[in-house]
């Protein structure tokens, strides 16, 4: 069992299979050696690590995705669709689904930040610049002969 | 470039003058991955952007400046283009085909009618294409510098420089790709002939095109918003285009126009998307073959069984040709016509093999099964030995193409997964059954014991191989073992066949292996030995031990003859053995039993010394045993047989060489067929080990718990001692017949030095358990030898015979109790010889020469002795001491050289002389104290008159004096 600690302090006390799915605690776990020390997570509040946890417990026993993505297999399965479990899983507020992906990157868990991402990705279709920049909270910092110089670049990928 | 980007502060891109450069420099070094653009850091960023669709890049890009740039950054565009996976010599060729033809397109349109240029779609595309390439290119300064230069040369020669960047291929190929769009919104029916205007292009351009837009028009690029309805369309396309192949293939087919079945399957292959399940041009092509649907019609599982219910793999094996025939037929033709990588040999083996042969063994076993387990099992492994054929044939028939490599194991994995599914039933069942073999076998011993036990009858009693009997048990030991070594080297019959088919070494050599492995079974029954005794002759050594067989068979009518041949005169003897071997028959055991005396010389210590002239030139001594005293104990040898070992053995190594055919199994099989070769080794192991062997020991030690010399009026001989001994030759026997057993069959599949092996444990432990039987029944055995021994010593010697009355001359020589204890121990002490090591050997010795010495001691100081009786103690003495020294045993001879010399105290006459001797105690070698010797001469049949003076000399008082108060 090992003990994680999230930023507000609450405990979660989660079986080593599980926890492993994310590669940052397993490196750590594999680094320190059993031990009845919590990990804290300051990075990660407990309503997502909640979420997270679901995730990793119905992930559990599968293989972890190879760090060589070079595998072609490997490369054309990952980049199919997302599951049906996953979709439901991933079906949260806009808030949440941010906090996952930063969580899932901060915790190193590959198929959960792929799900995320490509949710994103999903999001994003046909919006205008303008509504992305407001789903990601950017602030335009383009100068108008900037912003057609980009235009003209990405000019082939319009669908037209 | 590098310095200047990273060192480039933020501040700088506030600057108007700074946009030019951020879009000069593309590619230029993004931000740390942690850092945040937005409330996202940018590594998520770029995963983000290789899943966004490529119609919302330009939005993606146009949000911010940071996001502007990774847009462009090639680890988003490498991870997009690996997605695309066209990164092949035959796609390439593709593109570059349809780079050059859009080309010539545009230079004709460009030369003929430039108003039309706005009015084509493709032509947009293409201006696109050029328009956006050149800012991906190295100059693309310079390029946008002179945009309008261009639009006039498209810049096909500027792009090639940059292979190693992403972006650009990808756009390369996506403009490439893109016109095709406008086609694939065409009616489904005219989609492929707008794909391929005529004059349509070869196959395989076409196959290859078609492979190149599915994966296009996919999940994994999404190149356009309707990707999803142009992917549909395309696939109606392409199945289309296949079904045309299909067809244009069965008309080749039927022509067997094998040049044209060999293009349409490469533009098939080709054109197949491997996502999407079987490839149904090789499907098809399988399917045409009858021999999936009539085989259960044409071939009969039921005919490997004969009217008996007994096996004949004739069927079978003409089954297996004929399909090995269509096999190599229609494989070769699958090689030649099909493209290597699509493997459809192996797929139609792998067809045949499980619907056809598969099938056939399926129903095959469910009839073995019914008919019985012994059955069953032996058709399971016949039909895979026959199966394994598919193997060479599809290995053979593979060669005939250079560049198809088959490895063969994937030929192997065939038959494998084909037999998978009878595998666990398979196992189980061959352990369950040798179990049950085994309990019958051992109880059927069992039970044989134990009605010989309660008939009691000497008629009974079977006819075994007795080590004891023969001159040399080492010897026969040998020859059995090497009988053992040759049957267990012989081949077992895995396919049961009565005709041998010519010109099959495969059937042949099995079916005659089999007889020959069966006759040599039989060689190995002990009791057909003497029958057949003739074979065993050749040599002059198995002339010894067919002799000694002989010998023993006759012997078996009335009594028991134990021969204890010095080696060395065997050779004398031998010749007055094969001289009156005609008239065996008629002579009797008993006339044989000479009377034996040992050689002895004997030395007496003292002044008075005698040479006893009694010496005989016979060695051999031949001791009858009266059936009547040996009855009770002549099944006593029944406790173990060599017949049961050999039965247990032989069973275990059908049920081996089985599950010794699956061997190779890969996999979690393989695993479980060595885990049952182990476990089938130490099943034997423990039958033979814990069933027969111990109970066998156990029940002849009890035997021996109950033997009461005092009830037996033989004296020399103990039979239940004897017949242990015999156990004993027995069980080392059987355990070096599995030690053979081990290194012939069972080191292969094991590693001999694994202690932690289960089998090597196992062996250990049998080893161990016969050690223990061994050593528990030779102390009981010890104990009721020397009790024997105490009892002839008792009972024959008689009142007055170390107290002679005067005047009877003196026959100096041991006495009669002396002797037969004598030659009952040596008898003994001879038979264990060769059966068991050395050092069980001299501890066994050891034991008895301290307990004959106990005897001794407690045996004279029950006498009453004269001076003349002395010498006859001494004559008796030294017997003993011959007897011990020709065991070689060091400590105990030198006690017995002090027994000796404890002799001389009873033929002392002078009573000062005799306290000197007393006191000695250098004599005695400190085995004896004074007090011990006291002890002696109490005995002394003059003690009452000479105490005084030997108290008086010894202690230098006298009682009678120093007693007296006064």
């Amino acid at each position: 069992m090992v003990l994680l600690v999230t930023s507000d302090n609450e405990q979660f006390v989660v079986e080593k299979e599980v926890a492993e799915r994310s590669v940052l605690i397993k490196n750590m776990l594999e680094d320190v050696g059993e031990s009845d020390q919590p990990i804290p997570l300051p990075n990660v509040s407990s309503s997502v690590l909640k979420k997270v946890l679901e995730y990793c417990e119905h992930h559990r026993g599968e293989p972890l995705p190879t760090t060589d993505p070079t595998d072609n297999e490997d490369t054309r399965k990952r980049t199919t669709d997302i599951s049906e479990w996953d979709q439901k899983f991933i079906t949260v507020d806009q808030e949440m689904l941010f906090e996952i992906i930063l969580a899932a990157n901060y915790l190193d868990i590959k198929p959960l930040l792929d799900v995320g991402c490509k949710t994103v990705a999903n999001m994003i279709k046909g919006k205008t610049p303008e509504e992305i920049r407001k789903l990601f909270n950017i602030v335009n910092d383009f100068t108008p002969e900037e912003e057609a110089q980009i235009k003209k670049e990405n000019e082939w990928a319009e669908d037209r | 470039m590098d310095k200047f980007t990273t060192l480039e502060p933020v501040k700088l891109y506030q600057s108007v003058t700074s946009s030019k450069r951020t879009s000069t420099f593309p590619s230029a070094k993004p931000a740390a991955p942690f850092s945040l653009i937005g409330r996202l850091p940018v590594d998520v960023h770029i995963l983000i952007l290789t899943y966004v669709a490529i119609p919302d890049i330009p939005a993606y890009a146009l949000t911010s400046r940071a996001l502007g740039r990774l847009s462009k950054d090639e680890r988003v565009w490498e991870a997009r283009w690996k997605a695309f996976g066209i990164d092949r010599p035959h796609f390439n060729a593709i593109l570059d085909e349809l780079e050059s033809q859009a080309k010539t397109q545009a230079g004709a349109r460009r030369g003929q009618a430039p108003p039309t240029l706005a009015v084509e779609n493709a032509d947009d595309d293409f201006g696109d294409f050029t328009d956006v390439s050149a800012p991906t290119d190295e100059m693309g300064d310079f390029v946008s510098g002179f945009g309008s230069v261009s639009i006039q040369s498209p810049s096909i020669p500027s792009w090639q420089p940059k292979q190693t960047e992403y972006r650009a291929r990808y756009i390369r190929a996506h403009n490439l790709l893109k016109p095709f769009a406008r086609a694939l919104s065409a009616p489904p029916h005219a989609i492929l002939s707008s794909i391929f205007p005529p004059p349509a292009p070869s196959l395989s351009t076409q196959s290859h095109t078609l492979r190149l837009l599915s994966i296009f028009f996919s999940y994994r690029v999404k190149p356009l918003r309707a990707w999803t309805t142009l992917a549909s369309s395309l696939r109606a396309a392409m199945d289309l285009f296949a079904e045309g192949l299909l067809t244009a293939f069965d008309a080749s087919d039927g022509k067997g126009d094998e040049k044209s079945m060999l293009e349409v399957a490469q533009a098939s292959w080709d054109v197949w998307d491997p996502a999407e399940g079987h490839w149904e041009l090789a499907r098809a092509w399988a399917d045409k073959h009858e021999v999936f649907y009539d085989s259960q019609s044409k071939w009969d599982p039921l005919e490997n069984f004969t009217k008996d219910e007994e096996l004949d793999f004739d069927a079978m094996d003409t089954f297996i040709t004929a399909i090995l025939a269509i096999l190599q037929e229609q494989g070769s033709r699958a090689v030649r016509v099909f493209p290597p990588d699509a493997h459809v040999l192996l797929s139609f083996a792998e067809r045949m093999a499980n619907e056809v042969v598969g099938e056939y063994i399926s129903s095959l076993l469910t009839r073995a099964r019914e008919i019985s387990n012994a059955i069953y099992l032996r058709a399971v492994a016949a039909s895979f030995r026959e199966s394994w054929r598919i193997v060479d044939v599809v290995m053979q028939v593979a060669s005939q193409r250079a560049d198809a490599v088959l490895p063969k194991t994937r030929a192997e994995d065939v038959v494998y997964r084909m037999f998978e599914p009878n595998m666990d039933e398979y196992l189980d069942e061959e352990l369950e059954s040798l179990k049950q073999s085994f309990d019958t076998i051992t109880k059927g011993w069992d039970k044989n014991v134990g009605l010989l036990q309660h008939s009691n009858s000497p008629t009974a009693t079977h006819e075994q191989a007795r080590f004891i009997g023969s001159h040399n048990p080492a010897q026969v030991k040998r020859n059995v073992l090497a009988s053992f070594t040759d049957v267990l080297l012989l081949p077992v019959t895995i396919v049961p066949r009565t005709t041998m088919a010519v010109g099959k070494a495969f059937g042949a050599a099995l079916t005659t292996g089999g007889t020959a492995a069966a006759q040599g079974i039989a060689m190995l029954n002990p009791q057909r030995w003497g029958g057949s005794s003739m074979q065993w002759g050749g040599g002059n050594q198995n002339d010894k031990s067919r002799n000694g067989y002989v010998d023993f068979e006759k012997s078996q009518n009335g009594a028991m003859v134990f021969d204890i041949g010095d080696d060395e005169d065997e050779e004398e003897e031998k010749r007055n053995e094969k001289a009156s071997f005609d008239k065996f028959e008629e002579e009797k055991p008993q006339k044989r039993a000479s009377v034996a005396s040992i050689a002895t010389t004997t030395t007496l210590g003292s002044s008075h010394s005698v040479t006893p002239s009694i010496s005989s030139s016979s060695t051999r001594i031949s001791t009858p045993v009266p059936p009547a005293a040996s009855a009770s104990f002549d099944t006593f040898e029944m406790l173990l047989s060599l017949d049961t070992a050999l039965e247990l053995i032989h069973a275990d190594r059908d049920s081996l060489k089985r599950t010794d055919t699956f061997s190779g199994y890969p996999g979690q099989y393989g695993h479980r067929v060595r885990d049952t070769i182990e476990e089938i080794f130490v099943l034997v192991l423990q039958a033979l080990g814990d069933r027969h062997i111990k109970p066998g020991f156990e029940r002849a030690t009890q035997q021996m718990r109950a033997y009461k010399p005092a009830e037996h009026e033989e004296t020399n001989s103990v039979a239940p001692l004897l017949q242990f001994f015999e156990l004993v030759h027995i069980g080392d026997t059987m355990q070096s017949m599995i030690q053979v057993y081990f290194d012939k069959e069972i080191a292969s599949h094991i590693d001999k030095n694994d202690f932690l092996n289960t089998v090597v444990r196992e062996k250990k432990r049998f080893e161990d358990v016969l050690d223990d039987s061994v050593a528990a029944g030779l102390n009981m055995g010890t104990e009721t030898l020397m009790n024997q021994v105490e009892h002839i010593i008792t009972k024959l010697t008689k009142p007055r015979e170390y107290y002679p009355p005067e005047g009877v001359p003196l026959e100096l020589g041991p006495t009669q109790g002396c002797t037969e204890a004598i030659k009952c121990l040596k008898m003994h002490c001879q038979l264990l010889k060769g059966s068991t090591s050395k050092e069980v050997l001299e501890v066994f010795y050891q034991e008895i020469g301290i307990r004959l010495i106990a005897i001794l001691q407690k045996h004279i100081k029950r006498q009453i002795i004269s001076l003349n009786g002395g010498f006859q103690v001494i004559a008796d003495l030294n017997a003993y001491h011959a007897f011990i020294t020709s065991l070689k045993v060091a400590s105990i001879t030198s006690e017995f050289a002090y027994l000796k010399m404890l002799g001389h105290v009873y033929v002392v006459e002078d009573a000062k002389d005799l306290a000197q001797i007393v006191r000695d105690v250098t004599r005695y070698g400190g085995a004896y104290r004074p007090e011990d010797i006291y002890e002696f001469i109490q005995r002394r049949s003059d003690w009452k008159k000479i105490e005084k003076t030997v108290d008086k000399t010894m202690y230098n008082l006298s009682f009678k004096e120093d007693c007296i108060i006064s």
